[in-house]
């Protein structure tokens, strides 16, 4: 009696085992995919920070580059600017990809022609639309410099991207035209899957534009708000060619966001060690802001009947 | 007094005319069911009434005053919709209250308000869940409950119990009877479902390709059809359309010979000209019985037993389709032929171009 249950454990057990090893073969592909595109660069990343490296070699440095970084108020006011860029570019995006949004769902003749043409900001690689913008911020011969002379506004040329201020929101205003497009065409996608029975049901009740839009709409389409704030965050914090191409992090560190600091430091300067506790910082700053912005996703999607 | 006249409206999208001249006196506190195909207008006339679609011509009069340019709320119409239309984002208190909000009223006033109709529709103890929460039928009574706070002189109903399952669609007639009784109310329901029109409506308007066939009482519908489309649209299963020749014909009655030869006079008002003429005989299923001699003669070809009544689905000689509706105990079986008894007086006939020949013993017409 008990031989034979004994062989039926066993059996099971050579059965659950087999088919554990079948379930490991099937995610094996995946798992070594991650593990050299993903895993092994962080892990080699967070190495790095403990060391001195560059070109030359490398020696084990333990914390001294997380010690200079908390030292540094320069890295400070590269954190802050950091966030201030993001917060404001990834604000204007979500103001004007709701504007757009809306009238681009609006019933009106040449409606596909008009969402047809929001596209190209987004469509053509970023490098030659910053480009574009380089002419069109360049003092002697670029249109704005030369519009507002025309109009009085400056006595002179007026170089944008030569002066800390000036630089600093033109880049943001680069970064607004290149992210605008996607959070427009996301939240046009959202809105467009509001039940029309909705608004006409407010319709009948006498809900006005405003009113309907402040009471349906937004709240219908607040989960994607919401999500497209999250991506785009990360986006506009991570952003590197529209600053490197239009400034270099300049003038004099004014468009420094960590991404560019750690390219300067890391590439530019090959002080690789350096480099990568810069990364990692970037790295932790964002998984902390990702936890606390899930956090809140989280209850807007049961405030909003998400399930 | 919230009478509703509709005036000639018409309504075309481009080309394409949905709704011909479209004539109705709507009385005071009556439910008056459009019903008809898909396809046939009654969305579209119920959405011109509400104010959500302009007619292309014709006037909406609601209590003796011209509506037709008005919003909806200067109307006074209140609409639920086939799928309820709820915010899911907001409880059902906040649901209810949406017009009120909209109205900007004081706060103790929409209490009071979604409070009453919350106890008229059993909804007390769900205000404050959310729509995602709540069953198909209660999610229904919110709807309503939205248009109730809007204390409307006309409730317009599109559809409303189409995504109900079949034992929940009984219940909510019953509820939405009840609903009418209470609230006294002028109520227009829009429905396909001819067994929603026949339950629930004073009135009942069968449309037809933009067009009204016929506005009567149910039991004027199912008497008395106007044409041969709302005889064969009102009742379950299907009034029977058996072709028959014209033998003789006066205004006391007029005898046809029906396709299979057999002969009968039914008392209906004709006129001798119609001699030789072809009409269509309409016979419904419950009004036939298994005849103990000779009769109508139909070959069985399929047999639906269901207890109480046996749905019987066979061919005359001629190929024509007939349905009878006997007893569910009734000695027949597949493949046999019976032949059944008809009571001329129960028959209705329809000439070439579908207009009934007016019945002359039939039931008096309910008021």
């Amino acid at each position: 009696m008990t031989d034979i249950t004994a062989k039926a454990v066993s059996t099971r057990r050579a059965v659950s085992l087999s088919e554990g090893w079948f379930a490991w073969a099937l995610i094996a592909p995946a798992m070594l995919f991650i593990g050299v595109i993903v895993a092994w660069p962080l892990a080699e990343t967070v190495r790095l920070s403990f060391t001195d490296a560059r070109l030359g070699g490398e020696n084990w440095v333990g914390f001294k580059n997380y010690q200079d970084l908390w030292a540094s108020a320069r890295f400070f006011d590269t954190i802050g600017r950091t966030f201030f860029w993001m917060a404001l570019s990834v604000s204007l995006k979500l103001v004007f990809g709701l504007i757009g949004a809306t009238l681009l769902n609006a019933a009106v003749p040449g409606r596909g022609l008009f969402r047809v043409l929001v596209m190209p900001p987004w469509v053509i690689p970023v490098a030659i639309g910053c480009i574009g913008w380089l002419w069109l911020y360049n003092g002697y011969f670029g249109l704005l410099s030369g519009v507002a002379q025309r109009v009085g506004l400056t006595d002179g040329p007026y170089e944008f991207l030569a002066y800390r201020t000036s630089a600093f929101y033109s880049a943001i205003v680069t970064d607004v035209w290149v992210g605008t497009p996607m959070v427009t065409l996301f939240f046009l996608a959202a809105m467009q899957g509001v039940s029309r029975e909705l608004y006409e049901a407010a319709w009948v009740d006498g809900a006005n534009r405003w009113y309907r839009f402040r009471r349906i709409t937004i709240p219908q389409i607040m989960p994607v708000i919401v999500s497209m704030a999250l991506l785009s965050a990360i986006w506009t914090f991570n952003s590197f060619e529209i600053i490197w191409i239009l400034t270099e992090g300049g003038p004099r560190g004014a468009t420094t966001t960590l991404i560019v600091d750690t390219y300067k430091v890391a590439i530019s300067s090959q002080r690789f060690g350096e480099g990568a506790a810069r990364a990692v910082v970037i790295v932790m700053l964002l998984a902390v802001f990702s936890l606390i912005y899930l956090f809140f996703l989280n209850k807007v999607n049961k405030i909003y009947g998400v399930k | 007094m919230a009478t509703l006249d509709l005036t000639s409206i018409s309504k075309s999208f481009g080309n394409a005319a949905v709704l011909h001249d479209i004539s109705l006196a709507i009385r005071d506190k009556e439910f008056v069911v459009f019903v008809g195909p898909s396809g046939c207008g009654k969305s579209t006339l119920l959405r011109i009434i509400a104010g959500l679609e302009a007619a292309t011509s014709g006037q909406i009069v609601i209590e003796g005053r011209d509506v037709s340019r008005e919003h909806p709320v200067e109307r006074g119409i209140a609409m639920v919709f086939q799928s309820y239309a709820l915010y899911p984002h907001l409880t059902v208190y906040e649901n209810i209250a949406f017009p009120l909000r909209v109205q900007k009223l004081a706060e103790a006033e929409v209490r009071q308000k979604v409070g009453r109709a919350a106890e008229i529709l059993q909804l007390t103890d769900k205000l404050q869940l959310k729509p995602g929460q709540l069953s198909g039928g209660q999610r229904q009574r919110v709807a309503i409950g939205r248009s109730i706070v809007r204390n409307p002189k006309v409730f317009l109903f599109d559809e409303p119990l189409s995504n109900l399952d079949a034992a929940l669609r009984g219940d909510m007639r019953v509820e939405l009877s009840q609903l009418h009784r209470s609230l006294n109310a002028t109520m227009v329901y829009v429905t396909h479902d001819q067994i929603e029109a026949m339950t629930m409506a004073d009135r009942i308007v069968v449309l037809n390709a933009g067009r009204v066939e016929q506005f009567g009482t149910p039991m004027e519908l199912y008497h008395h059809p106007a044409t041969k489309f709302v005889a064969s649209f009102i009742g379950q299963p299907n009034m029977n359309l058996v072709p028959a020749t014209v033998r003789e014909a006066t205004g006391e009655g007029v005898t046809v010979e029906l396709a299979g030869g057999h002969v009968m006079s039914v008392p209906v008002e004709g006129h001798a000209a119609m001699k030789g003429a072809k009409v269509e005989v309409g016979i419904r299923p419950e009004n036939v019985t298994l005849a103990e001699g000779a009769g109508l003669d139909i070959t069985v070809n399929v047999l639906e037993r269901l207890g109480g009544v046996s749905i019987t689905y066979g061919t005359i000689a001629g190929g024509t389709r007939f349905c009878a509706t006997l007893p569910g105990d009734a000695a027949v079986a597949e493949g046999r032929n019976i032949a059944l008894a008809v009571d001329p007086r129960d028959c209705h006939v329809f000439d070439a171009s579908g207009k009934v020949l007016r019945r002359r013993q039939a039931p008096a017409l309910v008021a």
